[in-house]
């Protein structure tokens, strides 16, 4: 099984990679998309209590930044390269000739290995803009309010954009989608496997950035933000601006995950980006894993992810159980297993730990007692503890009034 | 008389959004939370009537007091399992609202499993259906109209003599204030829960019950009212129930009017685009007074020029 991914990746076999190699793929490529955007969760609610209810809005930007600005850029750069392609300037020609053009596109980029590296990253870096932008639009009319104005407002907004990629046909070619260029055609082993390793990289390396992040005293912050945000602005912190911030960075990465998800397809179509798929199902895994643990999402994410595909993949073997359809029992799925984790574990798998702070035994002053001794202290005169010193007060004050 | 179609659709879905609204505003104020499932309540009175209508063969309206008693026991099911066990396990107003979109999520996959359960047993086409055939006429008005406008005027004053008059009323309305005050005063807290998750929700599914009787229904319109049913709210104050009833019409009102009238004016395609107009309430609310009408009210009566409209009027004692 393993040696049929390590020949589909160095060799131009694609064939290699069937049944339940195929399968393992396609659950590491969900896991990284997931635990993407489930650890930038982890880092709003979990650690600084923000309910981003909004996720499938970022991600849905990284897609449609592949498709509405990398398609673009590199139609322009192969045709300064001489190829002819097909008119692709109204909205008609940019849907209808854009299948020839990705065609003609990608015969171009299996030979420029560079090319097609530097849109990735190109992609990446302008989808991350993108998605913080798209984070601070959204949050502008509920972040200064209550949580859950927030969460409706967020919730509300992954259907405009959706509506948006739906109707506005410049964007991702309307309710039929379209195909986009195949950067990794360069590559002669098998592009999805490319494809699931450098999103586990990018998962791993945003693992990093977010555990440096808790560790500093940011981290600190933040969870100080989400105890008691009251505290947080009395000792002269900026609570929206931090909140906002947080919103924006964590949105920029969960934007990857889309423009990933789209190379992984070579195909967005908006209907790929729905609600239920990227905020519920991240949720889920938040919540299962235990909230403010990057371990536990990755646990989350890791059950729930294989869970899925799994359900996907045997699809015709549950589907006998039941006399409805596999999909509406994924529903029901989702709904149960958030509702029972909710109430029987709230929280999650793994318990939240305390932060890591340089120099400070955080974790032992938290556990040991204080101890001290009262009976040492000197006493104040007419102390009124105890039923003989509220006489003692009473007798004194008697005292002063004669 | 007669008024024109769209100021029909208007209309009906105006007075169908104010009752919803006013049952997401009565949750809200009860329990605190918002309850994103209650636009599925809708969708399960939709299929109420689609029961009644196309498998027992009855008029729709036959359906409506089952529909009102099958979303109560529906919302009291919720409150009782779900939300009074979180909230005295000390789940905040976050848990909470993730716990009613599960319920939502949960719901609705129960909707779309009975509707495929329907179309398989009886063959008939459940996932998209209108029910305008099996409604009535008296005169140039279509029967949903005049039942629509008539249960709303009549459940808003209704809740009016309720909330105002009534012992179970005012306990209501003690309970929304300050929970702990009230059930020191010897009101049974979880009682009046009860009562007022069962009306909601038995509200709501009637108001669903009324939909596929003049639009289009699916299995998902009930999920999807939930954004205009929000807008109404918030528009409204999101804790004044009267807010509600004014923000629930206004949005319903200018969901449909403000589309029509967009896409006389612009272009057809405007049309694809009606579910912006909640969202644009909801934006423009939060970013111009969070408070919404009723904040926007209290606001101007606190001021100088309200207090002098009040003085005109003979409610405030002018000063000397």
């Amino acid at each position: 099984m393993l040696q049929d991914i390590a020949f589909g990746l160095l060799t131009s076999n694609v064939s290699a990679i069937t049944g339940s190699s195929r399968l393992i793929v396609d659950i590491a490529m969900y896991f990284g998309l997931f635990v993407i955007v489930a650890m930038a969760l982890n880092f709003q609610y979990g650690n600084a209590g923000i309910p981003n209810m909004g996720c499938a809005v970022q991600v849905i930007m990284g897609g449609f930044t592949v498709s509405a600005l990398t398609t673009r850029l590199i139609f322009i750069l192969v045709e300064g390269a001489g190829v002819g392609l097909r008119t692709w300037a109204t909205d008609f020609d940019w849907v209808y000739n854009n299948f020839f053009n990705v065609d003609l596109t990608n015969k171009y980029l299996a030979t420029k290995p560079i090319l097609g590296i530097s849109m990735l990253l190109f992609s990446l870096a302008v989808s991350m803009v993108l998605g913080a932008i798209m984070g601070w639009l959204i949050a502008l009319p509920a972040i200064r309010l209550r949580a859950t104005y927030l969460m409706i407002v967020l919730i509300t907004m992954a259907d405009a954009a959706q509506i948006f990629g739906r109707n506005v046909v410049a964007i991702s070619g309307g309710t039929l989608g379209m195909f986009i260029p195949d950067i990794l055609r360069w590559y002669p082993g098998d592009r999805t496997v490319v494809t699931a390793v450098i999103t586990l990289f990018i998962g791993l390396v945003s693992f990093f950035i977010f555990r440096t992040m808790l560790n500093s005293p940011y981290g600190r912050l933040m969870r100080a933000l989400r105890e008691n945000e009251v505290t947080v602005s009395s000792v002269g912190k900026n609570v929206i601006g931090i909140r906002r911030n947080i919103l924006m960075f964590a949105s920029g990465i969960t934007a990857i995950s889309g423009t990933l998800l789209a190379f992984y397809f070579s195909y967005v179509v908006e209907a790929q980006y729905q609600r239920a798929f990227w905020t519920y199902w991240p949720w889920l895994m938040l919540i299962l894993g235990g909230p403010g643990n990057n371990a536990g999402t990755f646990l989350g994410c890791a059950l729930v992810t294989a869970m899925r595909r799994i359900i996907i993949v045997q699809k015709w073997l549950i589907e006998s159980l039941f006399f409805f359809p596999v999909a509406y029992f994924e529903s029901v799925l989702l709904g149960v297993l958030l509702i029972v984790v909710i109430m029987f574990r709230p929280n999650g798998l793994i318990p939240e730990k305390l932060l890591y702070i340089p120099g400070i035994n955080y974790t032992q002053m938290v556990k040991e007692e204080v101890k001290v001794d009262w009976r040492g202290a000197p006493k104040a005169r007419g102390s009124s503890s105890g039923v003989s010193g509220l006489f003692r007060t009473l007798g004194s004050k008697k005292e002063e009034t004669k | 008389m007669i008024i024109p179609a769209i100021w029909l659709n208007a209309l009906i879905f105006a007075s169908e959004l104010t009752l919803l609204s006013i049952g997401f505003t009565l949750t809200y104020l009860t329990a605190k939370i918002p309850n994103f499932a209650h636009g599925t309540y809708a969708g399960v009175g939709i299929y109420v009537s689609f029961t009644f209508s196309k498998i027992f063969g009855m008029s729709p309206y036959i359906g409506y007091p089952v529909a009102f008693i099958i979303g109560g026991i529906i919302s009291v099911i919720i409150y009782v399992l779900v939300i009074n066990v979180l909230t005295r396990m000390g789940g905040g107003a976050i848990v909470l609202t993730i716990s009613t979109l599960a319920i939502q999520i949960f719901l609705g996959a129960l909707i779309q499993i009975y509707a495929y359960w329907l179309l398989m047993r009886y063959g008939t086409y459940t996932q998209i259906f209108m029910l305008k055939d099996y409604d009535f006429k008296i005169g140039d008005f279509p029967g949903i109209f005049i039942v629509s406008m008539g249960i709303t005027i009549v459940s808003v004053v209704l809740l009016h003599y309720m909330l105002t008059r009534t012992k179970i009323g005012v306990a209501m309305r003690a309970t929304a204030e300050d929970p702990e005050l009230a059930s020191v005063l010897g009101i049974n807290i979880n009682q009046i829960q009860i009562f007022s998750w069962f009306l909601t929700g038995g509200l709501a599914c009637v108001a669903g019950a009324m939909i596929p009787l003049w639009f289009m229904a699916t299995t998902t319109s009930g999920a999807a009212i939930i954004t205009s049913i929000m807008a109404g709210s918030l528009l409204g104050g999101f804790d004044s129930v009267y807010g509600a009833v004014i923000g629930g019409f206004l949005v319903g009102l200018s969901e449909v009017m403000l589309t029509t009238w967009g896409q006389q004016i612009i272009g057809v395609w405007v049309g694809e685009y009606r579910p912006l107009v909640p969202m644009i309430f909801l934006v423009a609310v939060l970013l111009i007074e969070p408070d919404g009408l009723q904040g926007a009210y209290n606001k101007f009566m606190a001021s100088k020029r309200g207090g002098k409209m009040l003085q005109s009027i003979g409610l405030r004692k002018k000063e000397d």
